[in-house]
């Protein structure tokens, strides 16, 4: 066996502070080692050609590199090996940047240690055995979970590079809460105009099955071959059959709170949750009407045409294979009667941002004039306050909500334009305006329209026979304030959805200490999950406005486009392996496993039947978290096996 | 006390059952104080049961030591349950193994005895060494032993003879049985396993020097590890080869590295029952490890093995809000 060994200065990244000319000299000592040799830049043409011509000259077969993290230069070090026709996982990395030079300052204990970390490896690498790489088939078509604008966004991106993509809504309709908004800021657009053009879009395009009122129940498989099923939800109108004539609405006997109106307004049991909604199609809510159990009433039935309303639609499950899933679950708003300070819940004119919405829209309730909840007149005065929720770690959220600033500096605003002589009260505890055009938005608010901004938090909120009274602290005067209002609206917190939280459980993915789910990386992978294939996008990652949103979308749909136009992927080889005589069927790895590579099978050992942990090789990331938590020791991962890091230890310690 | 007659009749009752294949239980030894675990796979074999304080071995290790012997042709296996006497740390031990997925609760039937805590071989033997003839030992009302030994008659306080871990022991009653013999034993005073204390407060070097002593007797017969209840891995990392954690030289090095790994792979696991230190043949006080192991377990995880055969084991379960305070 011939190992070269490569030290790296990295300039003077590790020269500095690791003497590499002793270690070099050192390391020829080692065993098996055939070659060692200093560079400046390993990775460089350069370096990576010395690599190569060593390994025709002296017929390496192993390679130890000694440089930075194997997180940076890895991949282009296999590839050296792989160029000369060796296997690139007969590769070691030492880290002696990271680990030594960069954390230490003392030179003669830098080059110890390197020294230490170099003999391991060494060591080591005189076990490590070629790798082969599977292969794996990918199905070309893309699952959407979740229909607000940032699925609505994935899906028609993914639909117009041409593959096949299933949108799943739990809703009777896609929009999400973007149906629900006036305005949107900075611009002030209608939220609906520039939605529907989407909405519609996804409806009629070719390659996008919509599939609304369903919920995904069960994730398996791997990258490109995930077998999903989805429980569909009965609509108990025929989406195809209803023509939205309406002649349903006025015999239906039933009254019910609208929720698209955030209970503002009444709904019949038979109704469309808003005029554009897509499908295009009435639905009957099971728990409010008279008609499906038992059969009571069937007024909408007698009187409809086209006869599109059946009573007898079931649930039914659709399995499908996908090669790819974006998870774009959303928020909801934060549960803000917690707030008892407040007095969401119990004083009428104290609104949620979400209730303003509809308030102020010219389809809501009031038909756009901004009329108050307890008695429909036109409030004078308005206090908007921010961070309903948002950055209180001690009570509520620890974190910022990020669109609030934005949207109640827009309630003011929009306020200002209909009521011209009213007044608007912002209490913040900073303006955030980080966004294009934002800031402008914001001085233009307190400039031209005359918004009132208080730096300050409000302690209180009292009703005060008509008014309400408000209690709080100017914190730029420091002097406490109290005024009247008509109305205050909160500005309501995100927090993850029902959704978000049910798919990041169903399918294993990671989330924060708030309960969004967690990105691969924050920074660098934002978009993907720790899980090959699957990805996320819009506010189930955290908060966000639209353009974020929208943009993350299109970024996942074209990284799920990079798997589906592959014919085949490339899986790691540093998965894990059981050694059946060993394993004795536990299913502790099962558990421990965070990718869900592992299954229990049950075979026949002489006669016995028993179980056996089974590791799906293109689901496994080769993380090790079986392989410890294995109590009887049957389970190795490739490329770090047992004996391979027992070898490197005992080098370590001198033995 | 536990009714012998009892016990008989409900052992002979469980061995008649057709989806039982056995029932492990006590029965006398040959000399002194001595006991033997007796197999009762007929209601005439249950006759030669006993229960008495020196009864001390855990029989839970039956269950995992029975070897799958490749079956024949045509062969079925035998999927019939097996019966085992435990008291309260052996029930521990079993549903520690449950826990583990090691044994099915279904696969048991389980005679529970209600323990006031057992004598310590090694004590008995030191107080009335060299018995050849079987003396019976029996507990009076008193916190006595009543020890018969050549028609004279022996008051022994219980104290001086218990074992040391019943003296620290907090789960008398078996958590997880299907009969349960006589009435629950109250606890009434804890002694605390001070031996780890005065350890604890010891400088390193002295630590080193104290169990330097004890490795060096060990003699690597191993049996701590058969007589273990929570030891039954196919291959223990001891006997693996490929690779060779521990090497087969009886060496300080060599020998501290298997005492501590013995210790390490019980955390969270080890049941106090006592059974590696009492089967010692050198002597080293394993119990000292395995306490001062279960004393962090307690104190870092909030975590106590064996007492709730739903639960994920310790080294098995992840919780989101685990604090991880000792980690940072």
């Amino acid at each position: 066996m011939k190992i070269g060994v490569y030290v790296c200065e990295c300039g003077s990244n590790i020269a500095s502070t690791v003497d590499v000319d002793k270690i070099v000299e050192e390391a020829k000592d080692l065993p098996n080692v055939a070659v060692s040799r200093v560079y400046k830049y390993m990775c460089s043409d350069p370096g990576q050609e010395l690599i190569k011509n060593d390994i025709d000259e002296y017929d390496l077969d192993k390679i130890v590199v000694a440089a930075c993290s194997p997180r940076m230069h890895e991949a282009t070090f296999r590839s050296v090996l792989e160029d000369k026709g060796l296997n690139p996982y007969v590769l070691e990395i030492v880290n002696i940047r990271e680990h030594v030079s960069w954390v230490n300052s003392d030179k003669d204990k830098g080059t110890e240690k390197s020294m230490a970390l170099l003999t391991g490896a060494v060591h080591r690498s005189a076990l490590m055995k070629p790798l082969e790489r599977k292969k794996v088939g990918v199905i070309h078509t893309a699952l959407v979970i979740g229909g607000g604008i940032a699925g609505i966004q994935a899906a028609l991106d993914i639909a117009n590079m041409g593959y096949k993509t299933t949108l799943v809504e739990k809703t009777s309709s896609i929009g999400g809460k973007m149906s629900q908004l006036d305005k949107t800021f900075p611009t002030l657009d209608c939220s609906q105009c520039i939605l529907s053009p989407k909405m519609v879009e996804v409806n009629r395009h070719p390659n996008i099955k919509l599939l609304s009122l369903s919920e995904v129940v069960a994730v398996d498989g791997y990258v490109g071959n995930f077998k999903v099923k989805i429980k569909r939800n009965p609509r108990y109108v025929i989406e195809d059959k209803c023509t939205l004539c309406g002649d349903c609405l006025p015999v239906c006997p039933v009254i019910a709170h609208d929720e698209y109106n955030q209970g503002f307004s009444p709904r019949k049991a038979i109704y469309i949750s808003y005029p554009q909604a897509i499908p295009a199609s009435f639905i009957i809510n099971p728990d409010d009407c008279l008609g499906i159990d038992p059969l009571i009433c069937t007024k909408c039935k007698e009187v409809c045409g086209p006869e599109a309303i059946d009573f007898d639609m079931q649930p039914e499950i659709i399995e499908e294979e996908f090669g790819a899933i974006i998870v774009a679950t959303g928020f909801a708003p934060y549960p803000i009667e917690n707030i008892g300070e407040y007095g969401y819940g119990t004083i009428h004119d104290v609104i949620s941002g979400l209730d303003y919405e509809r308030i102020v829209s010219a389809s809501g309730p009031t038909e756009g004039k901004i009329l108050r909840p307890s008695d429909g007149k036109i409030p004078e005065t308005v206090v908007f306050i921010h961070c309903a929720g948002s950055r209180d770690p001690s009570k509520h959220l620890p974190y910022c909500s990020k669109i609030c600033c934005m949207y109640s500096t827009k309630h003011a605003l929009q306020y200002k334009h209909i009521v011209h002589n009213g007044t608007a009260i912002n209490f913040y505890i900073d303006i955030r305006t980080a966004g294009k055009d934002y800031e402008e938005f914001y001085q233009r608010a307190a400039e031209e329209d005359k918004v009132i901004y208080i730096r300050g938090k409000v302690s209180e909120v009292l009703k005060d026979g008509n008014q309400i009274l408000i209690k709080g602290v100017d914190t730029l005067s420091g002097e406490t304030v109290e005024l009247h209002a008509d109305m205050v609206v909160l500005a309501t917190g995100i927090t993850p959805s029902e959704g978000t939280k049910e798919m990041a459980s169903l399918m294993n993915l990671a989330v924060d200490i708030n309960g969004f789910i967690r990105e691969a990386h924050p920074k660098l992978k934002p978009i993907d999950t720790a899980i090959a294939g699957i990805f996320i996008a819009g506010t189930a990652t955290g908060p966000k406005d639209i353009p974020d949103t929208v943009s993350q979308a299109s970024g996942a749909a074209s990284k799920a486009c990079g798997i589906l136009s592959q014919d085949e992927l490339e899986i790691e080889a540093t998965v894990a392996i059981v050694d059946d005589s060993l394993c004795r069927g536990c299913g502790m790895c099962a558990e421990a496993c965070p990718y869900s590579a592992i299954e229990m099978q049950v075979i026949n050992q002489y006669g016995h039947s028993t179980r056996i942990a089974y590791v799906n090789e293109a689901m496994c990331k080769g993380c090790g978290s079986c392989a410890a938590a294995c109590l009887n020791g049957a389970i190795n991962q490739l490329g770090y096996t047992d004996s391979q890091i027992l070898a490197l230890i005992s080098a370590l310690g001198g033995d | 006390m536990v009714d012998l007659k009892n016990l008989i009749e409900i052992t002979k009752k469980i061995v008649s059952r057709e989806d039982v294949r056995y029932v492990v239980g006590y029965k006398k030894g040959t000399y002194g104080f001595q006991i033997m675990p007796a197999f009762a796979y007929t209601p005439e074999d249950a006759e030669d049961f006993i229960y008495s304080p020196v009864c001390s071995k855990n029989l839970a290790v039956y269950t995992i030591l029975e070897e799958k012997l490749p079956l024949k042709r045509g062969e079925e296996e035998d999927k019939r349950k097996i019966g085992v006497v435990v008291k309260g740390c052996d029930s521990r031990a079993i549903v520690q193994i449950i826990q583990e997925k090691g044994l099915k609760r279904e696969d048991l039937v389980l005679i529970g005895i209600p323990c006031k805590g057992v004598i310590e071989p090694k004590k008995i033997e030191k107080m009335f060494p060299n018995q050849t003839d079987l003396i019976d030992v029996i507990e009076n009302d008193n916190s006595e032993y009543i020890i018969n030994i050549g028609g004279k008659t022996h008051k022994v306080p219980k104290n001086e003879l218990l074992s040391d871990v019943c003296k620290s022991c907090e789960f008398p009653n078996p958590p997880l049985y299907d009969v349960l013999l006589g009435e629950e034993v109250e606890i009434t005073e804890i002694e605390e396993f001070s031996k780890i204390d005065e350890l604890d407060e010891k400088h390193t070097e002295d630590k080193w020097e104290y169990w330097k002593r004890h490795f060096e007797r060990c003699i690597r017969c191993y049996a701590c590890r058969e007589a273990c209840p929570l030891c039954y891995c196919k291959e223990c990392m001891a006997d693996t080869l490929n690779p060779q954690w521990i090497r087969r030289s009886v060496n300080l090095s060599e020998n501290a590295a298997w005492n501590i790994m013995r210790a390490y792979h019980l955390a969270g696991r080890c049941v106090s029952c006592g059974e590696c230190e009492r089967v010692c043949p050198v002597n080293i006080p394993l119990m000292e490890l395995n306490k001062k192991i279960e004393r962090d377990v307690k104190k870092m995880f909030d975590y106590t093995s064996g007492l709730d055969e739903e639960e994920k084991p310790l080294f098995g379960m992840f919780k989101p809000d685990d604090p991880e305070d000792f980690i940072l």
